[in-house]
């Protein structure tokens, strides 16, 4: 269950807030966790996939103009009609021509799907994060400078959304959303239900992170001084306290992303995702289901989905690592 | 609970509305699909869509309480309490429905579970005990893959390798859920594969989990005291570091198991067993609003029961936590 | 007697015991077991047995509508439901086209038609009985017939849905019927003088009443048991089966009805002692299943999945050997929405059949073999009247004709094509690898399709017009299997643009003079001429250019490694549930 990826944060939070060190004289926070990432091999291997992986979403057109055939065209040609439809080539058709092979029925180039799926999932997922992170950072930091009956009442409802049947609820409101509404239609709306769902869905993590930094910000000394020069809530939290919470929104907010990804590809393959015939690496796992006998077909989108999700836990692990002023 | 039995009744009833969806096309979903369109508006007053919104909730949720009467057609249709609604399209309450699947979803969450942190516990342990290890590289390793994998992925591959190529094939997958009470062998020979896929996933986690708990812990300055005392190394691991490394462990485990049994939706999709989550996922493909809405509420429950639960643990497992 | 009983069970369970032992092993061969090979059932029946006795193991991916004989709608089940209910009349149990051949079932003989033809009466067997040992009498199938039509609708999915082929034909009031709406109240358009006779009453002649008397809501329901919708939960047999139990979603299981004389039934043979039916397999695992001999039939019969087809399609594999490839009466294709502009114009409509890819449309349900022949007009072969022609040739490789659909756009005013959007069944993948194919083809011309996926529940029902004109619905994708097999019972409910509307299964063809000759085929009494009426509204509707064809549906079906009396039927196109029985032991 991707939930269930999302329980890591947790204890980071449980154990981290209130622990905040001072940076090592002469060195900003900045450079120091800067020189550590670069020393941390696999984060920096992450860090370069996960650039490549946006590069490759941008310049999908491009790539498959160079390497490969339109996404929707149709090579039936090259397909066994009699049986079934599937690819006359060994391994699905693999050639130069076409790198991942073929898609049976239909004949498409799976490399081009897979490419042009990286777009559908980078996008929402990077969008959803971003909703997330925006009402988790805000949530978090009123109830942290705020606290009292304020705080209580974000707390509780920071817990009620962990306690959501998440995956459960998207498929559901996926489900009864009509095919147009709100002036969208398609995947314009899909894409739009997606990220509403992902996003509002999951911005607990975030929110008690935050939460918990801004009530041991709060205590601090220069919040204090801010305090008794006059400065009001506002000025202070947004001068005083984001500038000091950058750093833990930077670390979830690439820890959630791999999340939302995987969670993307869920409700596709569940089939309540993006629809035909826009590639997604959900969807075309969802397809490739009834062909496993090609293996080609599950591998390549399967792949696609585990390589960008390592990459980002890889880089988001050793962003954690390098932040966090308790790894000496 | 209230709260969420709102939004859940607000998802069904308001936000079609809101996308424009008549009283009579919610209706029209209801009477099957060969029913003729002048019979819409009929069932769809019969079934009370124009109601206001609130008498609407109230009836939906007095039913879970006293139970309720369908108009329905021929003559009345009951559901007795607890009624989670009553399905349209399958005349049939939707309780007996999920007192049915229960069964096959608590056997895959409790199964997997059981492998789970024994596995991934351990592992966990071994790793920051021995941290720099081959071991920890290599069981680590494992397990960033393990979180970054699509279960839907793992399971295919299982299913792939395991079930559908003749030669291997250890289990019949699919539906071929056979009761504990009946035969605990076939039980449990029927959801082998799906355990262990689920299992690694969160073992993978917990492993990661563990090793930073146990990590952190073993530098706090009681771990150090208790060594100073001279205690075993063993009784230090065990009696002080694990105990405190587990405490956030317990509270993700309950979370984890309460959502796990309202329904393992993807796993018990690529596995077809019919479990909760299979279930809502086939309600929802079928536009069953009904049957969506009942096994919500129900995985909800379970979710509110686990939050309990955890809360209670808690106070046993953290010495900070008891009371007195 | 009772004693029988027992020891039958007994030797039963052994015998069961002894079939599943062997089904592990690789070599199975009964002792008289003919080699299998390919289409060994289709046409013939394979592996003749008298064998009495064993388990049959049937299970499908999804449910279907209900196992109340008057409350469903598919074939696997109108197949299936001879095992429990008896209808008046019923196709013959045979290989071949003598299966489509009708045989009186409950009833002694084929339906008495009066003078003018306005009354058919049957006469029931003498010493029927219902499971429970009481006497099948005629008010029982009336019952039956009228719960099924009752103006409420309680009974939602059968053929006896309002707007139906039985409100069209019998002689029934206005206003309520039915025992749920007017209960109490005595309907003339049905009589029973006696306890073995029933008399239906016509508005006007219909030649074919006999097909009206096989369909499954002519099996008894005893009044004292129905509950409506419910009744599905514990229906009462009168068939040689019995339900032991039923779990709603999960499955059942048919044992044997004491109470069922073979005496009174010359088609069923009643060979084995016990069917168990499972629901919600997934599809790959039943053929999978099948293949090793765990299972015996995929309810649905529409044939194996795609990765089985593969392998069973291959000559080298022994599954091919085990495999069959039969028709059915069944059309997959499209529906042109004319009420959808610029498909107003029969031009534009011209254009799509010019342009989309045949061969494209057919891989998409899996080719030629899994998915079924080429079709280029309304009617399939296995229906009287069916004369094969083809009003817009696709070229030399059936992939479509350009410049004739670039013509037909450019009489229509829309020279360089136009957008419209295609809604398929988002639940199933042939239906949606056909929008895509279509997509593909008509771009050729500038035909820009949109998909629009809906789920298969409610699909029919949301084409409203306002659902229609919001999305610019102009095509659809569609499917029909004839209701009995002949033109009224394929084409009746498609092409009859009076029946257009939410719900009806008829979504585009829309011409006044079709309609006149539908009504003129009910009414013409001499078979020859009313087949050739059907014909010429087969050619009317492809003129019109109503609907896009796709194919003519086949399947690729697995052999059970352990059933005998292995034979397709013809009037469902799978095989014959109610015929197969278990092979003897080796």
């Amino acid at each position: 269950m991707p939930m269930a990826l999302g329980s890591e944060p947790i204890t980071t939070s449980d154990t981290s807030p209130g622990r905040g060190s001072e940076s090592i004289k002469g060195r900003s926070l900045g450079q120091i966790a800067w020189s550590r990432l670069r020393r941390d091999k696999a984060a920096v291997g992450g860090g370069v996939v996960v650039i490549l992986l946006i590069l490759v979403a941008i310049f999908a057109p491009l790539i498959v103009a160079l390497l490969g055939h339109p996404p929707e065209e149709f090579h039936q040609e090259l397909l066994d009609r009699t049986r079934g439809g599937i690819p006359t080539g060994t391994f699905g058709g693999m050639s130069r021509d076409f790198l991942f092979g073929l898609e049976p029925v239909s004949g498409r180039d799976l490399f081009s799907r897979v490419v042009y799926g990286a777009r559908v999932s980078l996008l929402i997922a990077f969008l959803a994060t971003l909703l997330s992170v925006v009402i988790g950072t805000v949530l978090g930091v009123i109830a942290g400078y705020f606290g009292g009956w304020v705080d209580s009442v974000i707390g509780r409802l920071i817990d009620l959304v962990l306690a959501f049947p998440l995956l459960l609820f998207a498929i559901v409101l996926v489900g009864v959303i009509p095919q147009s509404a709100f002036g969208l239609t398609g995947n314009g709306l899909r894409i739009a239900i997606l990220v509403f769902i992902i996003g509002f869905f999951n911005w607990g993590y975030i929110a008690r992170i935050i939460r918990g930094q801004a009530l041991s910000l709060r205590e601090r000394e220069f919040i204090d001084a801010a305090r008794s020069l006059g400065a009001r809530g506002p000025y202070i939290i947004f001068r005083e306290m984001l500038p000091n919470l950058a750093a833990p929104i930077l670390v979830y907010s690439t820890l959630l992303i791999p999340t939302n990804i995987l969670f993307e590809a869920g409700l596709s393959f569940l089939g309540v995702g993006i629809q035909p015939p826009t590639p997604s690496w959900g969807q075309t796992l969802a397809t490739a289901v009834r062909f496993y006998n090609l293996p080609h077909y599950i591998f390549w989108p399967g792949m696609a989905i585990f390589i960008t999700v390592l990459a980002f836990n890889l880089f988001g692990d050793g962003l954690r690592d390098a932040l966090d002023p308790k790894t000496k | 609970m209230v709260v969420v039995s709102m939004i859940t009744f607000a998802i069904f009833f308001l936000v079609p509305r809101l996308a424009g969806q008549t009283p009579e096309l919610m209706a029209a979903r209801y009477v099957g699909p060969r029913a003729r369109s002048d019979q819409y508006h009929e069932v769809a007053e019969r079934l009370g869509f124009f109601d206001p919104i609130h008498v609407q909730y109230w009836h939906w949720l007095k039913a879970i309480f006293v139970g309720m009467e369908f108009n329905y057609g021929n003559g009345v249709e009951h559901c007795p309490a607890p009624c989670f609604g009553y399905s349209y399209l399958r005349s049939t309450p939707v309780w007996p429905d999920l007192l049915e699947r229960v069964p096959v979803t608590a056997s895959l969450a409790i199964g997997a579970a059981v492998i789970w942190v024994l596995f991934g516990v351990s592992t966990g342990v071994i790793s920051a005990l021995r941290r720099g290890s081959i071991f920890d590289r290599v069981s680590m390793g494992t397990a960033l893959a393990g979180v970054s994998l699509p279960i839907f992925f793992t399971g295919l591959m299982t299913l792939v390798i395991f079930s559908y190529g003749h030669p291997f094939r250890i289990t019949a997958p699919g539906s071929s859920y056979t009761p504990f009470t009946e035969n605990p062998a076939e039980w449990a020979y029927d959801l082998i594969l799906p355990w262990i896929t689920l299992a690694f996933l969160f073992a993978a986690a917990y492993a990661r989990l563990t090793r930073a708990g146990m990590l952190e812990t073993m530098h706090e300055d009681f771990i150090r005291t208790a060594r100073a005392k001279g205690l075993a190394e063993r009784a230090v691991v065990l009696k002080h570091g694990l105990r405190a490394a587990l405490t956030p462990i317990v509270t993700i485990f309950g979370l984890d198991l309460g959502l796990l049994l309202g329904g393992a939706v993807l796993t018990e999709s690529t596995f077809s067993l019919p479990g909760l989550g299979k279930y809502a996922v086939d309600a929802v493909m079928r536009q069953d609003f009904p049957q969506v809405m009942g096994v919500t509420m129900f995985a909800t429950f379970f979710i509110v029961v686990a939050n309990l639960v955890v809360d209670i643990l808690y106070a046993v497992v953290d010495p900070r936590v008891r009371v007195g | 007697m009772r004693k029988k009983t027992v020891s039958t069970v007994a030797t039963a369970t052994v015998l069961a015991m002894a079939m599943s032992a062997c089904s592990s092993t690789p070599n199975n061969g009964g002792t008289n077991a003919p080699t299998p090979e390919f289409n060994a059932a289709v046409g013939k029946i394979y592996y003749e047995s008298d064998y009495k006795g064993g388990t049959l193991k049937f299970a499908i991916s999804e449910d279907w509508d209900s196992v109340d004989p008057g409350d469903t709608y598919y074939g696997l089940s109108w197949n299936l439901v001879r095992l429990y209910a008896r209808s008046l009349v019923m196709y013959r149990p045979a290989p071949g086209p003598a299966g489509l051949e009708l045989v009186p079932d409950l009833a002694e003989s084929l339906g008495e038609v009066s003078d003018d033809g306005l009354t058919w009466t049957y006469r029931l067997r003498e010493g029927v009985k219902f499971e429970d040992g009481t006497p099948i009498t005629s008010k029982d199938v009336k019952y039956a017939v009228m719960r099924a039509i009752d103006t409420t609708g309680t009974l939602q999915n059968g053929v006896g849905i309002q707007g139906g082929y039985l409100q069209a034909i019998l002689d029934l009031p206005d206003g309520d019927y039915g025992p749920y709406a007017a209960p109490g109240q005595d309907v003339s358009a049905i009589t029973t003088p006696d306890d073995r006779t029933i008399v239906f009453h016509l508005k006007q002649p219909f030649s074919g009443f006999d097909y009206i008397a096989m369909l499954p809501l002519t099996a008894p329901v005893p009044e004292s048991a129905d509950d409506g919708v419910n009744y599905k939960t514990h229906v009462v047999s009168s068939g040689p089966y019995k339900f032991e139990s039923y779990n709603a979603g999960v499955g059942f299981t048919l044992v044997r009805n004491e109470n069922w004389d073979p005496a009174t039934d010359p088609n069923r043979k009643a060979l084995p002692d016990r069917y168990e039916i499972r629901l919600g397999v997934a599809a790959d695992d039943i053929d999978n299943q099948i293949a090793s001999g765990d299972l015996d039939v995929d309810l649905a019969g529409t044939g194996v999945q795609s990765a089985m087809l593969a392998q069973v399609l291959d000559e080298n594999n022994p599954l091919h050997a085990r495999a069959d490839n039969p028709g059915s009466a069944r059309q997959w294709y499209t529906s042109i929405i004319g009420r959808t502009a610029p498909l107003d114009n029969v031009h534009c409509r011209r254009a799509i059949l010019y342009a989309y890819d045949r061969t494209g449309y057919q891989t998409a349900y899996g080719g030629p073999l899994a998915g079924g022949d080429i079709s280029t007009q309304a009617l399939v072969p296995p229906i009287p009247g069916y004369q094969k022609f083809d009003l817009y040739p696709a070229g030399p490789d059936n992939t479509g004709d350009l410049d004739k659909a670039r013509q037909e756009l450019a009489e229509c005013g829309h020279p360089n094509g136009f957008d419209i959007t295609i809604a398929y069944r988002s639940d199933r993948p042939k239906e949606q690898a056909v929008a895509e194919s279509l997509q593909q083809s008509l771009a050729r011309v500038g035909i820009n399709l949109t998909l629009l996926g809906h789920p298969t529940s409610g699909y029919f029902s949301s084409f409203t017009d306002e659902f229609i004109r919001e999305h610019n619905i102009g095509l659809a994708t569609n499917g029909w299997a004839a209701d009995w097999n002949d033109g009224y019972g394929f084409l009746g409910a498609i092409v009859d643009s009076r029946l257009i509307g939410p719900g009806s299964s008829n979504l585009g063809v829309n011409d006044p003079s079709i309609d006149a000759l539908i009504d003129q085929a009910l009414l013409e009494p001499d078979l020859d001429k009313r087949t050739a009426i059907w014909s010429e509204i087969d050619r009317k509707v492809m003129e019109g250019a109503f609907i896009v064809p796709g194919v003519w549906s086949k399947a690729v079906t697995l052999r059970s490694k352990n059933a005998a009396n292995v034979f397709v039927h013809e009037a469902f196109g799978q095989y014959d549930y109610m015929a197969m029985s278990v092979a003897p032991p080796a």
